[in-house]
């Protein structure tokens, strides 16, 4: 799924393609729900459908539209790259790393270089073993891709022997085996990539995955085949030889009120994201099921520091407590998802910070901090203070779901006395905006599971865009520089961005509001799903166990 | 005749010309700068000043249109930003999905249109009539992302019959058809009807019930000859709405095609795209245009006469 940095550097693009959805969601919201719950159970209707072991899969709408399966020219990556490449690492749903194509790995001490031991035996899809060599060529070529800064740390590759790849980094980063279990470097054959030149990726890909593309038809499908001779699966699967689906074939569907249809009708096996709207629907129809993917979404309310009256940190204080993330949990997302208090998603070890540091619900302090910092409530339930109304500007983007969850949060600002007003802008331009700096607050989410989203939104360098508070604080950079380069073993990365991540809460920059779950939605009379999804989405990993009830 | 079909294509290029200006113009007109969704956050200015040379958007504007219209009057539409392909390739994919929608939609209008104009201007304010035109009336005001759904419902879900979604074989182009087709038969059977009822009025008609033809007759070989013309001019402005109005209807059902593209294009602020997409429409509503003149003056005389 979404998985690298770049590809949060297009989050925006994300959000804007989940905004299509979203809107058209808005306008069938009403007339869906009374459709779908007066269309009959269509158990009987089912067609014939899949043959024997093969399966239709419906890609996230924000997966709509990938132009190659080619990872050194990819912006974006989609479900179907894990299916066709393997990754050095793969990693697990706790988050930790595993053994994949690379058998074992040490790190020195010191944190200058690492070695890892690949599996033998492993061949590309066109029959050419895949050796270090490889490995070596693949990371040069990564250095010209727009996600090359998650190979800057490496100085060199050295290959000692064919099953042998030395890494020698220029500045220890522990962070390495995140990417290099990251869908981005899924490792292709370098001579395949060179040999097709343009072609490479569209008419074929070749990878070392347990499936091979078949074929792939820009913004409709994209049918994979069995590699046959799979024989190196990661330990996270329970069966590491070939997948037991002969055929998977992807389809782009880009409106889910379509895609559930053809889940509800037989026209599909499965739906790689099921919006939350239909988890009620699904519950109803005893041939559908739900398994939980691990969540990598966060909704939080940056605070524009410079603006006042939000240079007061009282007022943010205050701002970020009239947040009532159980009220919100309940009442806008039907109590599925979590409610956020830090501003990492819960699976990452650096979202434990000290309880006393994190942001929950408190009305009571809220009005206490507001009263301390000189504003007064006015008989109309606004606060003053020297004649000045709180009036603040909440900037929020068109989709339906940031407005439902913006009004709510202007009438909990109104309630400890925020004159709130909301402000919405296109989803497309609303980045633009922001490198305006005019905001004083807005309600947004990002999609990412590693603790250096911290850097991205609150780097003093990326101040309007990504920075949307505007925090500049040379104490907040100092521990962002330990925690970014400064860390030598995975250990002290933890450490060092808990520190981080927990001195930015302290600041107010923001208010975390609420992290959603994933699911995945499946006909259960059909396909054989894993009891536990054993990854971070459903990667080649999770695939090669899931099979079709005869 | 001939003189005057090439006066109207002549008459295209300033068109054609105007409407690539305000194309062109768009890019520099929307909310922020096309530069900084290019560039990675946290970029230095040399970065940006290399990304706008490549662009040449470091260059004056009228030079910058210059090269970019000398482009597409060679079919080069420049290469997409986001998929890194020749645009002219991407747009050469969608194309014949949206042409072949649009076509079949608009077949299916025009045909049933007429036939249901016909039927509700000869049985005028009888049952028939009534019947017809309240379905017309439903059918023109439901908006076609609904009717999708409500047609994959019914025919998808319940029936059986047709698949949901998708662009694979006749059995997935039957629905989105109908979907954009049911709007435009609305439309094109209340100018039938209307066109019919009003020639039907007329003096010649009188005179031809005198010389005592089949009233039958009458209707098919002369009333509707008459009532054709509004209707082909309305037939040929809805070819550029069919294509462009098609958006939902793909989104929908999940077939791709320009619109789907336009909007995806749009949101990753994927210019090359947006600019051809556009252009396409465009020129699909000039074409749309140009072919709904000559027709009328090929079946007017009048139109003919006036014009020399």
């Amino acid at each position: 799924m979404r998985a690298t940095r770049t590809d949060r550097s297009n989050d925006h693009t994300n959000d804007t393609e989940n905004n299509q959805h979203r809107e058209f969601d808005k306008m069938f919201m009403i007339v869906k729900k009374h459709l779908l719950a007066a269309s009959v159970s269509v158990t009987a209707l089912l067609p014939i459908g899949a043959m024997a072991q093969e399966a239709v899969f419906v890609l996230g709408t924000n997966e709509v539209g990938i132009p190659s399966y080619n990872l050194l020219t990819a912006v974006n990556t989609n479900s179907v790259y894990p299916m066709i490449y393997d990754n050095l690492v793969a990693q697990d749903d706790d988050l930790s790393f595993h053994p994949y194509l690379a058998e074992s790995w040490e790190e020195a001490p010191d944190g200058m270089s690492w070695v890892f031991h690949l599996k033998s035996g492993v061949t590309f899809h066109n029959g050419k073993p895949f050796t270090s060599a490889d490995v070596a060529k693949f990371i040069e070529m990564f250095r010209s891709t727009e996600s090359s800064y998650m190979v800057d740390a490496i100085a060199s590759v050295e290959t000692p022997d064919d099953l042998t790849v030395k890494f020698i980094m220029k500045n220890p980063d522990p962070n390495i085996l995140y990417n290099f279990a990251s869908s981005f470097m899924g490792i292709p054959d370098p001579d395949a990539v060179t040999a097709l030149g343009d072609d490479y990726g569209i008419t074929e890909a070749v990878g070392t995955g347990p499936f091979k593309l078949e074929s792939f038809t820009l913004g409709q499908e994209t049918v994979v085949v069995r590699n046959d001779d799979y024989a190196w699966g990661s330990s996270l699967s329970a069966n590491q030889g070939p997948a037991k689906l002969a055929r998977i074939t992807f389809r782009e569907i880009p409106e889910d009120s379509t895609a559930f249809l053809e889940l509800k009708s037989g026209g599909v096996e499965a739906l790689l994201a099921l919006p939350t709207d239909y988890l009620a629907e699904i519950a109803t129809d005893a041939t559908l099921a739900v398994a939980k993917i691990p969540g990598q979404e966060l909704y939080y309310m940056p605070i524009n520091v410079t603006k006042e009256p939000f240079t007061d940190i009282r007022v943010r204080q205050a701002a970020a407590l009239a947040i009532n993330q159980p009220e919100i949990l309940a009442n806008v997302f039907s109590n599925y998802g979590a409610v956020a208090n830090n501003f990492l998603i819960s699976a990452l070890p650096e979202s434990k910070i000290d309880p006393a540091l994190t942001i929950s619900y408190d009305a009571a302090k809220s009005n206490a901090l507001l009263d301390e910092a000189g504003w007064t409530m006015g008989a109309d339930g606004i606060r003053e203070k020297d004649g000045q109304k709180l009036s603040v500007a909440l900037w929020t983007q068109n989709d339906s779901i940031f407005r439902r969850l913006t009004e709510v949060v202007q009438a909990e600002l109104k309630a400890v006395g925020f004159d709130a007003q909301i402000q919405t802008f296109d989803s497309s331009t609303i980045r633009d905006q922001y490198k305006t700096g005019e905001h004083q607050l807005a309600v947004r989410s990002y999609f990412w599971n590693n603790a250096d989203i911290v850097d991205w939104f609150f780097g003093a360098d990326r101040l309007g865009y990504p920075n949307v508070s505007m925090f500049n604080d040379p104490k907040a950079e100092e521990l962002r520089a330990k925690a970014m380069t400064g860390s030598k073993t995975s250990e002290e990365r933890v450490a060092n961005f808990t520190a981080y991540h927990a001195y930015v809460t302290s600041q107010f920059p923001y208010a975390p509001i609420y992290q959603p779950e994933q699911n995945m939605a499946f006909n259960k009379d059909r396909l054989d799903m894993p009891a536990e999804i054993n990854g971070t989405s459903i990667t080649g990993v999770v695939m090669v166990d899931v099979g079709v009830k005869e | 005749m001939l003189d005057y079909i090439l006066r109207r294509v002549l008459l295209l290029v300033p068109v054609f010309l105007a409407v690539s200006v305000i194309i062109f113009l768009i890019l520099h007109l929307i909310p922020g700068d096309p530069v900084d969704n290019l560039l990675r956050v946290g970029s230095n200015a040399e970065a940006r000043a290399r990304i706008e040379a490549k662009y040449g958007l470091d260059r004056p504007l009228v030079v910058q249109y210059g090269i970019w219209l000398a482009n597409l009057v060679q079919g080069d539409l420049g290469s997409s930003i986001i998929t890194r392909r020749p645009v002219s390739t991407m747009i050469a994919q969608v194309l014949p999905n949206s042409l072949m929608l649009g076509g079949f939609a608009l077949l299916f209008s025009t045909i049933f249109g007429v036939i249901f104009g016909v039927i509700a201007a000869t049985w005028r304010d009888r049952w028939p009539d009534q019947m017809l035109m309240g379905g017309v009336l439903l059918g023109s005001t439901l908006p076609s992302f609904w009717l999708g759904l409500l047609l994959i419902l019914t025919f998808s879900v319940q029936l059986g019959w047709f698949p949901v979604s998708g662009a694979r074989g006749w059995e997935s182009l039957v629905l989105p058809v109908l979907t954009i087709g049911l709007g435009g038969m609305a439309l094109v059977a209340r100018v039938t009807r209307v066109a019919m009822v009003e020639a039907a009025g007329r003096d010649f008609v009188l005179l031809l019930h005198a010389k005592g033809l089949s009233p039958t007759h009458i209707r098919l070989r002369h009333v509707l000859r008459h009532a054709m013309i509004p209707v082909v001019t309305i037939l040929a402005l809805r070819i550029g709405w069919v294509l462009g109005g098609a958006v939902t209807v793909e989104y929908v059902f999940a077939r791709p095609g320009l619109g789907l593209t336009l909007i995806k294009a749009l949101g990753q602020h994927d210019y090359p795209v947006v600019q051809a997409c556009l252009l396409m429409l465009a020129i699909a509503v000039m074409l749309g245009t140009l072919l709904g003149d000559i027709l009328q003056a090929l079946m007017d005389p009048r139109v003919r006469s006036a014009l020399t």
